[in-house]
């Protein structure tokens, strides 16, 4: 099919233009109608409205349409409903996923497991419509804003009448008076409303906050820049997501940074009974927790195994929940912490159990401990240490974590009556420890000649508390602050104001009067009638209503 | 008496003065139809003492308000009862506002019962002072939970005149399919009111009565070690036990109307906190909701739509409609900053990520592409009318799940607003 695309007036349109960009003219089949126009964006053409669409215009017609939009927003809200069901993968810290929702939740929690919605916002489908949302925003307002630039930017003053009378606010009346006095009173009136006024004799174009016409587009930029910056944690080093694990008085490296963390202090407080009110006498509710914490960065020796790193202070802060430490882009949470006591050091004899002779002790620490140890005539090498001892699916020793639940100390002992490459010996410094892995048993070939045992509580020490901070590095944090800001500037313009005109006209005295707003026909409708009233023309606001929708 | 005190009596004056806007409202609007007087005049006389009350019941709120917060040292607005009884506060705000627009008065008559049954629902949690866990103390409480509770308050406006305008135009004699279909969901949206009054009004019964039972339920739990454990934790009941807990055994428990012992178990796989108590909360509000509006049915003999309808004639739909989409569309911006950037912020101070997807970040983003979806609909695709308000219904639906929903059946990091 060929339109004819010229109008009237002798402007040439687009294809697809619904009214003309110049005079308003309805076109197309719409042009016989008395119905209220249909006036969203102006009645341009878009480039979806092609005729002859090859497949990328395909792809920007599906991608441009607002159903399709509103279709995406509706399948992610309900996309997102199932992550809610049951925790998600991402709130365990440790221990393996598979073995929580079958067991804690039946065939349901297998089922939902297997299918993946343990981690519904990183599966494929879910990143999809996010990229999809994208697409569909930048397309959508591309398609959208340019046309809608073009006819706003250059405006006719006289519209042709069927445009003015088919507004969805209209107010037609003979006038006593001459047209252009008439237009002239209305062009002061609309400007005391603070209207932009064009004048062209007896016509006129009033337009009032066009700005927030240009609301939803940014609004969109804020969403497109805001979910890049999402999607630019991905670049190697934008990103980084640790835990350290610090008891008190410790100093411990974080891991791919040349930073270490001290753990100076840690402070648990909880609110006494005075504090609280009579009905929570007697619950423990915590009023704070604290790690002084010191941040060095490592100058030389760094990732040295035999030095010692050489450490120089760059930043002291007292973590609380709300309060991180912050350092160059380096952040470190207050996250959790443990108060329960745990072994810090063992300081065990040497027993010969043949004499019962006690061939001295040495100081075994739990982190970090020395390698070597002499002890009277005997020589011991630690070989391997285990935090918390278990014998592992392959039959080895394997340890289940990092923190001195269950520690084994795995030593070569080398000395008077033992053989010349030494012989193996492994320490359980806990007594239940002991018992449950048979220390004995394991050592049987040398535990009755010698054994390595703490004689008193005096020989163990304790740590304080053990913090657990979390290390963060999120350089796309400035990105996501000004997408979410721009975006809310987009929002504030679009819903607080609205765009509004107002046309009119005389024709042999007969004077036609049409509005349109994007938003907001009350306020529009007020506008017309107490302009009016002012010049001494008496009308409902409501009784300008045209009908038709919004 | 100090200020904490002083607070709860202005809380009491701002519910009876709220109960007496409404009834008032109701004056306004019902007794247009009166004998001997002229109705545009006595609507509009009513509506202003109507309004007047309201307002005088938001002062008093708002006395509340800072002087509890005075009292206290701290915002309230940080476990259940504060956050509701807040919320109810900005739905007045939020009326106030609006009201301001349109002078549309009657308004009132459905944005006063909500903020009634808020206010009645708060009540039910416990109302002492509690001092703040660390996790709360910071200067984002004030404003990432206000600014949420005033955008959500813009819906609850919009969710009263939706309902007010479905109620209105929804033709309740028709007999087509698509009129008996919106009377059925208008009814139901109703009772479901009458069950939420029905709850309220069973947490009060019992607590009155002093009611109590108590069991000892074992619980398994195994975590993502696999290793097992199993506790015995002690339950408190303060309704008689339709359901006691899975797995549990009384410790003591008061006879209520011959009952007097537990009359079913909580199933297995509900293994949420306290799931026991509130599956038999919910199986009670269900009861005695249902037993309500069996009897308002009896005594009216009509669907309550349809004796609601009549009073409705007058008012304009369309005045309506815009009222929902305009509050809509008020609140939208507002809810977006408070529920979403301002938690945004301040999710990365306190938990070190802007975004964790925990169950209530969630939710807020549901509830918020849930209303893009209203207004893209309604501005690009035309949507107005009945389907507008059923969204503006059903939005508010969404809201209030995830203010209690959430924290009823999904436990996440903001389990400290919990329900107990």
């Amino acid at each position: 099919m060929i339109h004819n695309t010229k109008c009237e007036c002798g402007h040439q349109n687009y294809v697809g233009t619904v009214l003309c960009e110049s005079c308003g003219k309805p076109l197309g089949e719409d042009m016989h109608s008395q119905e209220p126009l249909e006036m969203r964006y102006d009645g341009v053409a878009r480039r979806s409205q092609k005729s002859n669409p090859n497949w990328i215009d395909r792809i920007w017609n599906f991608f441009s349409s607002v159903k399709i939009a509103v279709y995406l927003i509706i399948i992610t809200l309900i996309g997102s409903i199932f992550g809610t069901i049951l925790p998600q993968e991402n709130t365990f810290i440790s221990g393996n996923p598979a073995d929580y929702y079958g067991p804690n939740h039946g065939w349901f929690g297998e089922v939902y497991y297997q299918l993946g919605f343990s981690r519904t916002y990183e599966s494929w489908w879910f990143i999809t419509l996010l990229v999809m949302i994208g697409t569909s925003l930048v397309i959508c307002s591309l398609d959208r804003v340019l046309p809608l630039y073009r006819a706003l930017k250059k405006q006719q003053i006289r519209k042709h009448l069927s445009f003015i009378t088919r507004q969805k606010v209209v107010y037609t009346r003979e006038l006593d008076v001459p047209g252009e006095t008439f237009a002239r009173e209305m062009e002061g009136q609309l400007k005391r409303r603070r209207f932009r006024v064009h004048r062209d004799g007896d016509a006129l174009l009033a337009e009032k906050n066009r700005f927030s016409r240009w609301g939803p587009y940014i609004n969109h930029i804020g969403l497109i820049i805001f979910l890049l910056a999402v999607l630019a944690r991905s670049i190697p080093g934008w990103y980084m997501d640790e835990y350290v694990t610090i008891p008190e008085g410790e100093t411990v490296p974080i891991e791919n940074t040349n930073y270490y963390l001290k753990n100076e202090q840690f402070t648990v407080e909880y609110y006494t009974d005075d504090e609280m009110p009579a009905e929570m006498a007697g619950q423990l509710r915590a009023k704070l927790y604290q790690t002084k914490a010191v941040l060095y960065e490592c100058t030389a020796n760094c990732h040295d195994l035999v030095e010692e790193p050489v450490l120089e202070e760059v930043k002291r802060h007292d973590i609380i929940v709300n309060s991180p430490l912050t350092y160059q882009g380096l952040h470190a949470y207050q996250f959790d912490f443990d108060d329960t006591p745990k072994l810090a050091a063992v300081e065990p004899s040497l027993i010969n159990k043949e004499t019962g002779e006690n061939y001295g002790s040495f100081d075994l620490r739990m982190i970090n401990p020395d390698l070597h140890y002499e002890v009277g005539p005997y020589e011991l090498e630690l070989r391997s240490q285990y935090m918390e001892f278990a014998i592992g699916e392959d039959g080895n020793p394997t340890s289940l974590s990092r923190d001195p639940n269950a520690p084994a100390f795995f030593f070569i002992i080398k000395g008077p009556g033992l053989a010349e490459e030494g012989e193996t010996y492994l320490y359980f410094p806990r007594q239940v420890d002991k018992q449950r892995f048979s220390q004995d048993q394991i050592n049987s070939h040398i535990s009755d000649r010698l054994e390595l045992s703490v004689g008193s509580m005096e020989g163990v020490t304790f740590a304080g508390a053990t913090t657990f901070l979390n290390i963060r590095v999120d350089t796309a944090m400035p990105y996501v602050w000004v997408g979410a800001g721009i975006s809310m500037l987009g929002l504030i313009m679009g819903f607080y104001w609205n765009h509004r005109r107002i046309w009119l006209r005389v024709d042999n005295g007969k004077l036609s009067l049409g509005a349109h707003t994007n938003k907001n026909w009350y306020g529009m409708r007020g506008d017309v009638a107490s302009a009016l009233k002012k010049v001494g023309i008496e009308v409902d606001p409501k009784s300008l209503d045209n009908g038709g929708k919004n | 008496m100090n200020w904490v005190e002083f607070s709860s009596d202005a809380f009491i004056a701002a519910f009876f003065l709220y109960c007496f806007g409404f009834l008032f409202y109701v004056i306004a609007v019902a007794g247009k139809k009166w004998s001997n007087r002229d109705p545009e005049l006595h609507a509009k006389r009513w509506s202003r003492i109507a309004f007047v009350v309201s307002a005088l019941g938001l002062a008093a709120h708002l006395t509340f308000f800072f002087t509890r917060w005075f009292g206290s040292g701290q915002i309230p607005t940080s476990n259940m009862y504060e956050f509701m009884t807040f919320l109810g506060m900005a739905i007045m705000i939020a009326f106030v506002i609006v009201n301001a627009i349109y002078r549309k008065p009657v308004l009132g008559m459905f944005a006063l019962p909500l903020v009634v049954l808020i206010v009645a629902y708060a009540s039910v949690f416990p109302q002492e002072v509690q001092p703040l866990v660390p996790a709360l103390n910071s200067i984002w409480l004030k404003i990432h939970v206000t600014t949420a509770a005033l955008g959500e308050a813009f819906f609850a406006v919009a969710f009263a005149s939706g309902l007010m305008y479905l109620l209105r135009v929804v033709d309740f004699k028709g007999k087509s399919k698509k009129a008996r279909r919106a009377q059925r969901w208008v009814e139901f949206t109703l009772y479901v009111i009458v069950v939420i009054i029905a709850f309220i009004a069973t947490v009060f019964i019992f607590r009155g009565m002093g009611y109590q039972a108590s069991f000892t339920q074992e619980l398994v739990n195994i975590d993502a070690r696999g290793v097992e454990t199993t506790t015995v934790e002690n339950v408190d009941y303060s309704m008689p036990p339709i359901f006691k807990p899975y797995n549990s055994e009384v410790v003591e428990m008061d006879s209520f109307l011959g009952l007097n012992k537990p009359l079913l178990e909580t199933p297995g796989w509900m293994d949420g906190v306290n799931a026991g108590r509130k599956l038999n909360t919910i199986a009670w509000s269900i009861l005695m909701g249902s037993l309500l509006y069996g009897l308002l049915r009896l005594a009216l003999r009509k669907p309550l739509g349809a004796i609601i309808h009549p009073l409705m004639d007058g008012i304009d739909p369309e005045d309506l409609d815009e009222i929902t989409y305009r509050a809509i569309a008020i609140g939208f911006p507002i809810f977006t900053l408070g529920a979403l950037i301002f938690a945004m912020i301040w999710a990365n101070i306190a938990w070190s990520r802007f975004w964790g997807w925990d169950p209530k970040e969630v939710w807020a983003l549901i509830t918020w592409l849930f209303y893009s979806a209203y207004l893209h609909l309604r501005l690009s695709r035309g949507w107005q009318g009945q389907p507008s308000a059923w969204l503006a219904v059903i939005g508010f639906v969404i809201v209030m799940f995830t203010l209690i929903g959430v924290n009823l059946v999904i436990a996440g990091l903001h389990s400290y607003a919990g329900v107990s």
